[in-house]
């Protein structure tokens, strides 16, 4: 890697030289080694090494980008000249710019080397405990990874920052079978610093396929009925990404973003808080630089409800006026409740159990509806049956203002630390 | 880099490999609101080596392309396969053999167009969508084309290269309505570089123009009665529902997986008037969105009936699942990236033309919707499956009727194949789709319209 380092300041030379009034290089270098079980054996050993280098120029207002995979100097002399074409066709866009100057900074986590030895004996371990435990379980895929990701940023403003981040992450795919009864696919991701526990205690990976062994035999809900719906936290996920994305650039730029208006408005219960948090020490995954070449931040989004951060990039903030995130999104952190799980559970007459939701894009005005898949029929306080051919629907805009309860229990997989969040009022429709 | 260039690493094969060099190449432009806000270019080229040991698969890429590089990955990816195989001893025989040979090119022949070029290209659509559109609160116009180019070579003698372009125009659509903003977009173009499909931009104001028509009746539009309906699926629909519903069931990988696909084959699945096929490169003497002609295990393609006249005839396969299955390999295995492995992948899914006409079909529905355009779909092992739709009109004593809104349709489509009730004769491809599955990958996929009873999500 160490040759590859010098590849962002020599674009940004470069394209200095040939008269450009501001440039930007962004360079990514990752190594990684991959091992894979598919079915009911080990499949595959990948290694990999691959490099990212993004060069964006701009001109009297004119942006353009060109991204290559190669560092060498004939490569790099090529796509500077290829830039400058495309700089040339551009058109001007007063909003475009790059990063001010920060204090030149290194940061590094995680390991830098993969133990190969230890990823496939905890590998062998995990699909042994599988065969032993949840017999009727199908691996269908899991993939232990370490990547090691090298990553700089330098602009013209004399802005150098890069980091140096190594990290295992786990995802498993899997199916439960007896007989011809075949359960709904569910899945889990992880990301870990090291390898000391065993992968099945990361997350929430054991009680998926523990839920998944129990879903083989599945009933439709025989109604339709507007009820308390409690999401867990794999599937709070995807409604939060929703969330997030209309605070994004795109929909904020275009105005067609529904919370363009309110920022510093409350726009969800009051208990509701939640924060973008790519520095926490307590999730191992995360980022140092952001996607537009600053030192990253913490971002709180939502404070006891009320909307505190937009998610806009430098450029976002030049179009729209407002400020800037520190963050660049992701690593979601939402602040528990007081009720324990049970006692949710307990507290819902008629309701589901959101596990996994399989739904369309969200509409502009915030109207989602899916399919509820690996999730249960609540009934009279207690768990009554795995579901299939059940829908949910409802709008992200009042969901998230028909909060109910939010547990007090968590669970952190690396990338998010999130709670059980029970809401009222959405749709459920069976057959 | 050619063939030629290739063989002279042959001799440092040992026992069953691959060796793919491959470049993808992106254009990208954007305008949103009159502001040209993207412009690049992107390249990423490599090579990567894949080797079998006795069921242990290794593989390494680099992103270098000299020769100690392609002399690296050929090592590293024995090594990896030597690694996994003493572990795991599986101890399987020699991979099915087909070897493929040959070379495809669909790039533009003449001279191609430039940046600026591109740019005036969107901009001209983008004038016209202002002009033409007055009630638009946002408007976006986008191109994106791309270009895989593969070459291929095997220890068994397959040698292979091949060019396949793809440039999409997008064009996204907003106007305000009581109930917040509304959206609808298309996505127009197809297999060829910028060159061969950014003609004339007049040849796309039609159908920009019945787009806006279908977005204003949306911003009226209603949301659909949740529940069990007759409905029409046309093209855009079938397709997802042939690939993501059907298609993922049948390849061997997920049968493996424990699809449900894996316990009916020789049974009838859907009615006799469902035939289902991934094409490899060529459907109705055309050549489809995603011609693949040997695929990246150096296996010739070829079609796969997946369902014939009802009754679920074939798997999709790779090398390793045709050894397990005791079948051919099919060439289905498809890599994204130089630095990805081979995975079994749909080319051109579709649904075989029947006999029946559109307005028929329409006019035989007494109270039902007809959907038209699909937004994302997943499914999973058991074939259940979600489509968001973001166009359609319900339908009212055999006559269209207002339009919906943003909804979610769902089913088994095990159970919904079984309820088609007619086929439409028209062929429609939809070459946009990218799917994904550990790499994403551009697909083809599409049919005829079929007329169906789906579960409708609503409130």
């Amino acid at each position: 890697m160490a040759d590859r380092t010098t590849a962002p300041a020599s674009c940004v030379n470069h394209l200095l030289k040939n008269g450009v009034e501001k440039a930007e290089s962004r360079l990514l270098v990752s190594r990684k080694t991959e091992i894979n079980y598919e079915g009911s054996d080990f499949s595959l050993m990948r290694t990999t090494d691959d490099i990212s280098l993004r060069i964006t120029g701009i001109n009297e207002n004119r942006r353009a980008s060109t991204v290559i995979n190669k560092t060498d100097d004939y490569s790099l002399a090529q796509a500077v000249t290829e830039l400058m074409d495309l700089i040339e066709s551009g058109e001007a866009d007063p909003a475009v710019d790059i990063s001010g100057y920060q204090e030149e900074e290194f940061f590094s986590r995680g390991p830098e080397e993969p133990d190969v030895e230890l990823m496939y004996s905890r590998l062998d371990e995990f699909v042994g405990r599988v065969r032993l435990e949840y017999p009727s379980l199908l691996l269908e895929q899991v993939i232990l990874d370490h990547t090691l990701k090298y990553r700089s940023y330098e602009n013209s403003n004399g802005v150098k920052l890069s980091s140096k981040i190594g990290e295992y992450t786990l995802v498993a795919m899997f199916t439960a079978k007896e007989g011809e009864n075949t359960s709904s696919f569910n899945y889990s991701a992880v990301c870990t610093e090291n390898l000391n526990v065993n992968l099945w205690e990361m997350g929430s990976i054991d009680e998926l396929m523990q839920q998944s062994v129990g879903q083989t035999v599945t009933t439709p809900i025989p109604e339709t009925f507007s009820g308390d719906v409690i999401v867990t936290p794999d599937c709070l996920y995807g409604f939060i990404s929703t969330l997030a994305h209309y605070l994004t650039d795109h929909p904020m730029m275009t105005g067609t973003s529904i919370y363009k208006d309110s920022l510093n408005k409350k726009i969800a219960d009051t208990r509701l808080t939640l924060r973008s948090m790519p520095l926490s020490e307590q999730l191992s995954g995360g980022y140092f630089i952001t996607e537009d070449g600053f030192k990253a931040g913490n971002t709180t989004i939502l404070e006891e409800g009320i909307l505190r951060s937009f998610l806009l990039t430098l450029y976002g903030s030049r179009k729209t006026g407002h400020e800037r995130a520190v963050s660049s999104g992701s690593f979601y952190v939402v602040d528990p409740g007081d009720e324990t799980l049970e006692d949710m559970v307990k507290s819902v007459k008629k309701g589901l159990l959101l596990c996994r939701f399989s739904g369309g894009n969200p509409a502009s005005n915030g109207d989602f509806s899916g399919v509820a898949k690996n999730s249960y029929y609540i009934e009279d306080g207690k768990i009554s049956f795995p579901v299939s051919e059940t829908m949910v629907a409802g709008n992200i805009k009042e969901m998230l203002n028909s909060i109910v309860s939010i547990s007090r229990e968590t669970v952190n997989n690396g990338y998010s630390i999130l709670p059980w969040i029970m809401f009222n009022g959405i749709t459920v429709s069976g057959k | 880099m050619k063939i030629n260039n290739l063989k002279g690493y042959k001799d440092l094969f040992r026992g069953y490999t691959e060796l793919r060099v491959q470049e993808n190449r992106s254009t990208s432009v954007s305008i949103v609101d009159g502001t040209l806000m993207g412009n690049s270019r992107n390249s990423e080229s490599g090579v990567s080596a894949r080797c079998w040991k006795m069921g242990s698969w290794g593989f390494a890429s680099s992103s270098e392309l000299n020769s100690d590089a392609i002399k690296h990955v050929i090592s590293a990816a024995s090594f990896n396969a030597d690694f996994l195989n003493k572990k795991a001893d599986k101890n399987l025989g020699d991979l099915p053999g087909g070897h493929g040979f040959g070379e495809w090119d669909h790039s533009f022949k003449g001279t191609p167009l430039t940046q600026k070029q591109i740019i005036d290209f969107l901009r001209d659509i983008d004038g016209y969508m202002e002009k033409s559109f007055p009630l638009l609160v946002s408007r976006t116009v986008a191109m994106n084309s791309l270009d895989m180019e593969k070459q291929v070579l095997t220890s068994g003698g397959s040698g292979a290269w091949s060019l396949t372009p793809r440039t999409l125009v997008y064009a996204v659509l907003t106007v305000d309505s009581p109930a917040g903003p509304v959206e609808l977009y298309d996505s127009l173009g197809g297999r060829g570089q910028p060159s061969a499909v950014l003609i004339d931009p007049s040849e796309f104001y039609g159908k920009l123009g019945r787009l806006y028509e279908h977005l204003l009746k949306k911003a009226e539009g209603i949301h659909p009665r949740a529940g069990i309906a007759d409905c029409i699926l046309d093209a855009d629909l079938a397709g997802i529902l042939s690939h993501e519903a059907i298609g993922h069931t049948t390849e061997a990988d997920c049968v493996r997986g424990g699809s449900v696909a894996g316990d009916c084959l020789g049974r009838s699945v859907a009615t006799p008037l469902v035939t289902l096929i991934d094409y490899a490169n060529t459907a109705h003497g055309e050549t489809c969105p995603v011609p693949v002609y040997v695929d990246d295990e150096g296996i010739p393609a070829k079609d796969v009936t997946i369902i014939e006249n009802g009754v679920l005839k074939g798997f999709m396969h790779n090398r390793e699942s045709a050894l397990e299955f005791n079948a051919d390999p099919t060439g289905n295995a498809r890599a994204y990236k130089f630095s990805d492995e081979p995975l079994i992948r749909m080319r051109n899914t579709a649904i075989v033309p029947g006999s029946s006409s559109l307005e028929e079909m329409i006019s035989s529905i007494e109270d039902g919707y007809y959907l038209m355009k699909s937004s994302n779909g997943q499914a999973d092992a058991t074939s259940e499956f979600m489509f968001g739709v973001v166009q359609g009109y319900e339908i009212k004593n055999g006559k269209l009727g207002r339009a919906l809104k943003d909804m979610t349709i769902s089913g088994v489509a095990f159970d919904v194949l079984k309820t088609v009730s007619a086929v439409s004769g028209d062929m429609k491809w939809e070459c946009g789709g990218m799917c994904g599955k550990k790499q994403p990958i551009p697909v083809g996929m599409g049919g005829p319209a079929i007329k169906c009873r789906v579960n409708i999500g609503g409130k």
